[in-house]
């Protein structure tokens, strides 16, 4: 008896085991991905992320569980799968022995688009990429962002409706990562999107929803948000002091709604049970030289390390 | 349309063909002239008649069945290798909407084409450098020949190439396999050199097919039916044989 799929759903998947030999790449997965949103799947190195892109774009078969992609299964609708779907594979996969137009012209007829169709594709892809100046180039003569934005073009020369990236930026300067960022940000809405990353802040900056694996288990999800308020006590206010700081921080110790608190020279950190507390802080606080009042922003490598007992390994 | 994604990626191929084959050419034509100039020229006085020709008459027609079937081997073979495990292009045409059938085809066609033209410009070259003729009657036959024979070692070259992951492997196997399959085939000597023991073993080896049949039906016009069927139904064979081998491959 299997349960009836989420009509809104455009990536699903229901207790999916992958094994190779004696090693659980992923242990009993489950995931729902919503049309049209963009979802990042973050993990260390090893935690069975490409694995499960592979599974996901008919690549690979699962060892148990079930996957379906706009409502359609692998195992036995793997070419319709792949008509809707683009890939951004984790290695580049560019033809180095032909041009950056002539790998997007040769994907265009793998997809069986008509030459009247791609050619004007293909240069609307190029200009939205900014690949048009270099187009007649080898790939291989192109930097790594570059071929990276090359790789995007190809999966997208079909309008695909949903696209898998897999560690889109790994390896990439900062400043082409943030390149490949806008050329990612300026896509979406379009389609689903679903990518691996093993970088905390592009998780951030790029997804409305966030899974936290490793060593092949769902371990959270939710919005960055929701993972971030998920972290074990509420939210962190820095409080700045012109003076008598050891006062001020007495009197906000005795407050019952102050969890932690420490003290670093005349800033006052404060955690507390919710961020309705902070007006009766405020209040407290009345007539003090406060300076300045600050959030303490947490951030996902905390949210990671809070949930694997450890730091991202890179 | 059906197998647009085998003549896609096929055209690709032929793409990068048309763009290197004058820088290839060069290579390819260096081994076959010098084992006709060493050979054919060098020892002919040595040498003399074979089978009632000079030897380098002999020798011609197989240097350019060896041309063909050895540029469809190593061009399926290295290219299966190359786009495996080098470059990822295989699993690129993976995720498009086509069958790992249509793929593992496009390769074996791309080879066989290499063997063809490879074969062809060689044998134009020795044609209009050596005082090596042929009746253009038999040219027909010979292709006979050289279609199933460039077809054969192109799956040969699929299926070393898509189980080999290292290039010396590759390297290897064509020392110890494809390179003495060509030189026993009667191609440098006739088959009545070998011990009358031995002649059987060597006739059962479907290059002494290709070989023997090709020369006779270019320099005699001597059709051997039995010879075409037996390189004909071994390319077959191979053909299934790296179909299978390449998807199960791919499935792992
Ligand atoms: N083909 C394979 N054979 C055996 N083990 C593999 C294979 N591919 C991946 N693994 C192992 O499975 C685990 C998950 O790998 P992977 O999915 O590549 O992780 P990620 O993409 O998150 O880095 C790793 O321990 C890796 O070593
Ligand atoms: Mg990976």
């Amino acid at each position: 008896m299997t349960e009836p799929l989420n009509p809104s759903a455009a990536i699903v998947v229901r207790s999916l085991c992958k094994s190779y030999g004696n090693l659980m790449a992923l242990d009993d997965f489950n995931l729902e991905v919503e049309r049209g949103s963009i979802f990042g799947l973050l993990g260390p190195n090893g935690a069975g992320k490409t694995t499960l892109i592979r599974i996901l774009t008919t690549l690979m078969r699962q060892s148990s569980g079930e996957v379906f992609i706009e409502g359609l299964d692998p195992a036995s609708q793997g070419l319709e799968i792949r008509r809707l779907i683009g890939v951004v594979s984790q290695e580049n996969s560019l033809d180095r022995y032909i041009t950056a137009r002539e790998n997007l012209e040769l994907h265009a007829r793998l997809h069986g688009m008509d030459a009247r169709v791609y050619r004007q594709r293909i240069d609307e892809l190029l200009e939205l990429m900014g690949l048009t100046g270099r187009q007649h180039d080898p790939s291989d003569t192109f930097s790594g962002g570059m071929q990276r934005r090359l790789v995007v073009a190809r999966a997208l020369i079909h309008q695909p409706r949903v696209l898998f990236l897999d560690e889109p930026t790994t390896g990439l300067d900062p400043q082409s990562r943030r390149a490949v960022w806008d050329y990612i940000t300026s896509i979406a809405g379009s389609m689903t999107i679903f990518l691996t990353t093993h970088y905390l802040e592009e998780a951030e900056q790029l997804c409305d929803r966030i899974a936290i694996m490793d060593h092949g288990r769902l371990i959270a999800l939710g919005s960055t948000r929701e993972l971030k308020e998920s972290l074990v006590g509420g939210t962190v206010y820095q409080i700045e002091f012109g003076e008598e700081v050891e006062r001020y921080a007495g009197l906000l110790r005795g407050m019952a709604c102050v969890r932690e608190m420490a003290v670093t020279g005349r800033t006052v950190c404060v955690e507390l049970e919710s961020w309705e507390c902070l007006s009766e802080v405020v209040s407290a606080l009345n007539g003090a030289p406060v300076r300045r009042i600050s959030i303490k922003e947490r951030t996902l490598e905390e949210v990671f390390i809070n949930l694997t007992g450890k730091g991202v390994r890179e | 349309m059906i197998l647009h994604g085998s003549f896609a990626i096929w055209r690709r191929d032929m793409l990068v063909l048309r763009r290197s084959i004058l820088s290839e050419l060069v290579a390819v034509l260096a081994y076959p002239l010098t084992i006709y100039l060493a050979f054919g020229v060098g020892m002919q006085g040595y040498i003399g008649l074979v089978e009632g020709v000079p030897y380098s008459l002999f020798i011609a027609p197989g240097l350019i069945t060896m041309t063909a079937v050895n540029a469809a081997y190593n061009e399926s073979v290295w290219s299966l290798w190359f786009h495996r495990r080098v470059q990822f292009t295989i699993e690129s045409y993976r995720v498009t909407p086509i069958t790992v059938s249509e793929i593992v085809l496009a390769k074996i066609l791309s080879g066989f084409t290499h063997g063809l033209v490879k074969g062809l410009v060689v044998g134009l070259v020795i044609f209009s450098l050596t005082p090596f003729r042929f009746p253009l009657e038999h040219l027909a036959s010979y292709l006979l020949f050289l279609v199933p024979g460039s077809a054969l070692f192109s799956c040969a070259g699929v299926i070393c190439g898509t189980v080999m992951d290292k290039p010396e492997t590759i390297g290897k196997v064509e020392a110890v396999f494809i390179m003495p399959l060509i030189f026993m085939s009667g191609l440098f000597f006739p088959l009545s050199s070998y011990p009358a023991a031995v002649i059987p073993w060597v006739r059962a080896l479907p290059t002494t097919a290709l070989f023997e049949g090709a020369r006779l039906a270019l320099v005699a016009g001597s059709f051997q039916y039995g010879y075409l069927l037996q390189v004909t139904v071994t390319a077959l064979v191979v053909f299934v044989a790296a179909v299978w081998i390449f998807r199960r491959k791919l499935s792992e």
